[in-house]
């Protein structure tokens, strides 16, 4: 089996020749290679040579045209503070009180922003990895897009004071996270993997995800399955534990675990559904490749039966992470 | 102030409770409002409403059962509540202590460091805030500036953080600054330890934070 292959099969709780073992390597890819994180995050060329040096020198099941989580917003106006060796940050907001909701434009991701740069990536990675190894593109879910384009507080305080104006912007980030993932599809990625840290209940209760992101999931993962997508793979970072049973209704393929969700949560909670996890990030910076190894076989001793199961970190692992750490991680499956 | 004046009083006052519990912002405003135009003191209102208030959502801060819109919407009441009384008057002796926070360089997360400012604000310590993507030397800078300064805490969401922090003590020491005590928390750095981080004390919640700084001087 190739990795696609045995991905595909995990998902639909077929036997994989082995279980597939996905490291979040993305920004990290960048510090391997020696490129400056910076560079990396703007530049779809360096994205691809990046995870391909990373498919290779790890030897695991997938690669990542993704750069981070303010693509979305820096395409809609937000200004970013780059940085030479660190994630960026928003430093001014696209939307401010005196923007009006209704005027926003979806941006166009041939045009907009790092977008086309993106694009660029899920291209060359299709190109070079064809049907072998998974390509995963990278949207942000509609509720942290909305986040993003206000800031946090100011989003939430907007929920709880306005809730028309709020539904107004999460239906416009719900547009603008489809015209994206759509077009990473279209560009050669199998799949989209949808990133909604805000949606985690550590941010905002169980109930006002069912009321309000849920739906919108629904439909941004219907119209990626419409555009040809191979599986929807859903990323909440955090303390899941009570959203989890809403996953099945989303449409959910593959569900990443934090390590705050256990073996016995996810066989209880999502018993026919894949999971990816759950190592700490932490541990890939903080402990020994013994630990790591360990972990593993633990995870893999309680996951692996049931079937349904990618071994993967919990969250992403850091760029400065050590390598034989995720090393360790890869070997446990072999 | 007659007695049905106190009367009046102590309901507004179980009122404003409520109102913040409820993160009411446009009742807990009125409400201290209401007291303070009654003659009621600033300090009576925050020890025996805000601070009560602020407590009761402890409870909301575990990690099963954490609910960080409710504690923001009463935070955003607490704060508001907070500038009503200090605005209005001048308090230099309700603030009990003083605390820089900060989240650090390469960090842009700053929702828990939010919630500590507004624990440690409904609870009468002053609090300078740095910001988040915070520089040690905008850090030092802003602890060197104040006077009586016990704490500084940081919150950490990223571990790629954490050679920064580490580097916090050392920093303060060279800058004879030695004496400040350096708390930490937050999702990145609650999976470590106070003694890998360098840092005198790491708090698992806000709350823990504010006995903290509460241990220091009592
Ligand atoms: C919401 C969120 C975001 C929001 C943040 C919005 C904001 N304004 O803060 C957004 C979407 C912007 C975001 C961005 C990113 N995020 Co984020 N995010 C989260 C998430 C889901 C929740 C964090 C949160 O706010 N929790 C709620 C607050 C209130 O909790 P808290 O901070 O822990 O605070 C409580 C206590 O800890 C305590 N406390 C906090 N500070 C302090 C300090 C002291 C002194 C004390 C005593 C107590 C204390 O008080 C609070 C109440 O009790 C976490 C998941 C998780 N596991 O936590 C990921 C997480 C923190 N993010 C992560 C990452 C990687 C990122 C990005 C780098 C993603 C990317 N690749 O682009 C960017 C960051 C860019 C940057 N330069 O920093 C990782 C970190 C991994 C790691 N090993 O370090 C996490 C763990 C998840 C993940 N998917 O990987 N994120």
């Amino acid at each position: 089996m190739n990795s696609l292959e045995r991905v595909a099969a995990t998902v639909n709780f077929k036997t994989p020749d082995r279980t597939p073992v996905i490291a979040q390597v993305f920004g990290h890819a960048a510090v391997l290679a020696g490129v400056p994180l910076g560079e990396y995050l703007c530049d779809g060329k360096k994205i691809a040579e990046c995870q391909i040096n990373a498919l290779e020198h790890y030897g695991n099941d997938a690669v990542f045209a993704l750069m981070d989580v303010n693509v979305e917003t820096e395409a809609v106006g937000s200004r970013l503070k780059y940085s030479e060796n660190e994630y960026f940050s928003i430093d001014s907001y696209a939307v401010s009180d005196k923007i009006d909701i209704d005027k926003l434009e979806v941006p166009n991701p041939e045009k907009a922003g790092r977008m086309p740069e993106l694009l660029k990536a899920a291209r060359l990675l299709r190109r070079e990895v064809g049907d072998d190894v998974v390509v995963v593109g990278n949207a942000i879910g509609p509720l942290t897009i909305t986040t993003q384009l206000l800031g946090m507080e100011k989003a939430l305080y907007l929920a709880m004071d306005y809730p028309d104006v709020f539904v107004k912007l999460l239906d416009f980030s719900t547009e603008v996270c489809m015209t994206l993932g759509n077009a990473l599809i279209q560009s050669g990625a199998h799949l989209v993997i949808v990133f909604d840290p805000s949606a985690s209940s550590s941010v905002v209760p169980p109930g006002f995800f069912r009321e309000l992101e849920l739906p919108r999931l629904k439909k941004v993962f219907a119209s990626f399955k419409q555009a040809g997508s191979t599986a929807s793979w859903l990323h909440v970072a955090g303390q899941i534990k009570k959203i989890l049973p809403y996953y099945p209704e989303i449409g959910v393929d593959i569900a990443n675990i934090d390590y705050y969700v256990s073996p016995e949560d996810v066989k209880k909670i999502l018993p026919n559904m894949c999971v990816n996890g759950n190592i700490k990030s932490l541990s890939f910076t903080d402990a020994t490749p013994e630990g790591i190894a360990s972990e593993s076989a633990n995870l893999l001793g309680n996951l692996e039966d049931r079937g349904g199961f990618i071994l993967s970190s919990g969250c992403e692992i850091m760029p400065n992470a050590h390598v034989e750490n995720i090393e360790a991680m890869v070997a446990a499956v072999r | 102030m007659t007695m049905e004046n106190i009367h009046e009083n102590e309901l507004v006052m179980k009122r404003l409770f409520e109102n913040i519990v409820e993160g009411d912002l446009g009742m807990s405003v009125a409400s201290a409002e209401k007291l303070y135009s009654n003659g009621v003191n600033a300090e009576t209102i925050v020890t025996q409403c805000v601070e009560p208030a602020m407590k009761s959502l402890n409870d909301k801060c575990t990690v099963d059962n954490f609910n960080l819109l409710e504690i923001m919407l009463s935070g955003r009441a607490v704060m508001s509540v907070m500038k009503i009384l200090f605005l209005s008057k001048k308090f230099p002796d309700t603030t009990i202590g003083t605390v820089v926070l900060a989240t650090m360089e390469g960090d842009a997360h700053d929702l828990g460091k939010n919630i500590l400012k507004m624990v440690l604000t409904a609870s009468r310590y002053k609090v300078v805030d740095c910001g988040k993507n915070c520089s040690v030397e905008k850090l030092i800078d802003a602890a060197s500036a104040e006077e009586d300064l016990l704490v500084i805490g940081i919150s950490g969401l990223i571990t790629s953080t954490i050679p920064l922090l580490q580097k916090v003590k050392e920093i303060l020491v060279k800058n004879n600054l030695g004496h400040i005590k350096i708390m930490a928390g937050g999702a990145a750095l609650k999976q470590a330890t106070a003694e890998s981080l360098k840092v005198d004390y790491l708090g698992e919640t806000a709350f823990d934070g504010l006995d903290y700084i509460r241990s220091l001087h009592n």
